[in-house]
């Protein structure tokens, strides 16, 4: 238990959190076998590690990954949180950007 | 015994007396001198994050907790729930919204059977949820009131947005920067003509009563522009203020009164603006 925050994040923000918890929100765009590809609310593609057992937990076409980023573009999945067929990708990527700005350090 | 009976304490004895010090939400502000520089000017319901509520501080164990320099009552958060644990009386919920970690009890009411939820909450869904900020030994978590499964995804972006502006709000004021006080100084040099007064009560009119009717809203701005508005107004003066019918006056106050927006200071008779 290193840390228990896990900060929202878009694809190109995964390279400031390699090594840690983060919660990543986009759209599935594949899932095959060990690996899922999802377009993040930035429109950039992220690599998502399964364990074969989880593929399964993804259902939705959009979805909250919550995993470890093992390096730039590649999360490892430790659970999946499915958010429908309908997110306005444009309103998490505004809170992604709000959750990093120094402006909201106090709460995110 | 007639003695007793006409003695004013006792008449109120027989009822239990139903007032409880620190239980009205104006009570604890207004009514302690020296503290109002710590005007509670948040709504009183406060969305809030799970970081906050683990940054937030407290002057002694019975006091408010305070987030943002401003005092906190009932706070609402959207997240997710990590495990739970059914007790006997009550059940704790483990909740993360990527801020942190906080633990949300519900205790159950043993003669109500809660098999009315809509959906029962499970790991792993997102829940929004109202409550309390509580310590025990160092411990903090939530004495929930109210809690239901989050279905649309949205809700929880619309969450952190709704606790950012509130944040913003309790920095910089309310939106569109004429807030009361300036209202108030406008009005005042007004006063003498009735026409110019109503005009201008009109368009500076503060938007968080844009919903009530005219009169009202002159009423709120005639209490306002009053010097005494701090310690309350008497109705007496705030009918010289805005005129009319005193049965009108009366009835407004009244569902000013039911809506929030004034209180009774010192008498039944003296009013001011929560805010």
């Amino acid at each position: 238990m290193s840390d228990i925050t896990s900060p929202r994040v878009n694809s190109a923000r995964l390279a400031d959190h390699v090594g840690r918890h983060v919660r990543l929100a986009g759209k599935v765009l594949k899932v095959a076998g060990d690996a899922a590809i999802v377009e993040a609310s930035d429109g950039g593609n992220v690599e998502v590690k399964i364990l074969g057992s989880q593929a399964a937990t993804i259902k939705d076409q959009y979805v909250e990954i919550v995993g470890q980023v093992t390096e730039p573009g590649v999360v490892k999945m430790l659970n999946c949180i499915n958010l429908g067929d309908k997110l306005d990708m444009a309103i998490v990527d505004f809170v992604v950007e709000k959750w990093h700005s120094p402006q909201f350090s106090s709460m995110f | 015994m007639s003695q007793f009976s006409q003695n004013p304490y006792y008449k109120g004895g027989g009822g239990g007396g139903g007032f409880m010090a620190g239980d009205s939400p104006f009570g604890s502000n207004s009514g302690t001198p020296g503290s109002g520089h710590k005007r509670n000017n948040s709504p009183s319901v406060r969305p809030v994050t799970i970081k906050q509520i683990l940054t937030a501080t407290q002057v002694h164990s019975e006091a408010d907790w305070v987030i943002d320099n401003a005092e906190v009552g009932t706070v609402t958060v959207v997240a997710q729930v990590i495990s739970i644990q059914k007790q006997a009386t009550n059940i704790v919920y483990n909740l993360d919204d990527g801020t942190g970690r906080l633990e949300a009890r519900h205790w159950v009411d043993p003669s109500a059977m809660e098999e009315d939820e809509e959906e029962p909450v499970t790991e792993g869904v997102v829940i929004y949820m109202m409550g309390n900020i509580k310590a025990f030994s160092n411990k903090r978590y939530i004495n929930t009131s109210q809690k239901r499964v989050s279905k649309d995804p949205h809700e929880i972006y619309f969450h952190l947005l709704n606790a950012m502006t509130t944040k913003l709000q309790l920095e910089r004021g309310p939106p569109n920067g004429s807030g009361v006080p300036t209202v108030s100084s406008s009005t005042k040099t007004e006063r003498g003509d009735a026409s110019a007064y109503t005009a201008q009560a009109t368009i500076s009119t503060n938007n968080q009563w844009a919903s009530l009717p005219a009169f009202h809203q002159q009423v709120l701005n005639a209490i306002l522009s009053h010097p005494a508005s701090e310690l309350g107004v008497d109705v007496g003066a705030i009918a010289k203020i805005v005129g009319g019918q005193a049965a009108h006056l009366s009835a407004t106050l009244d569902s000013l009164l039911d809506g929030g927006h004034i209180y009774t200071t010192v008498d039944e008779s003296h009013f001011a603006v929560s805010q």
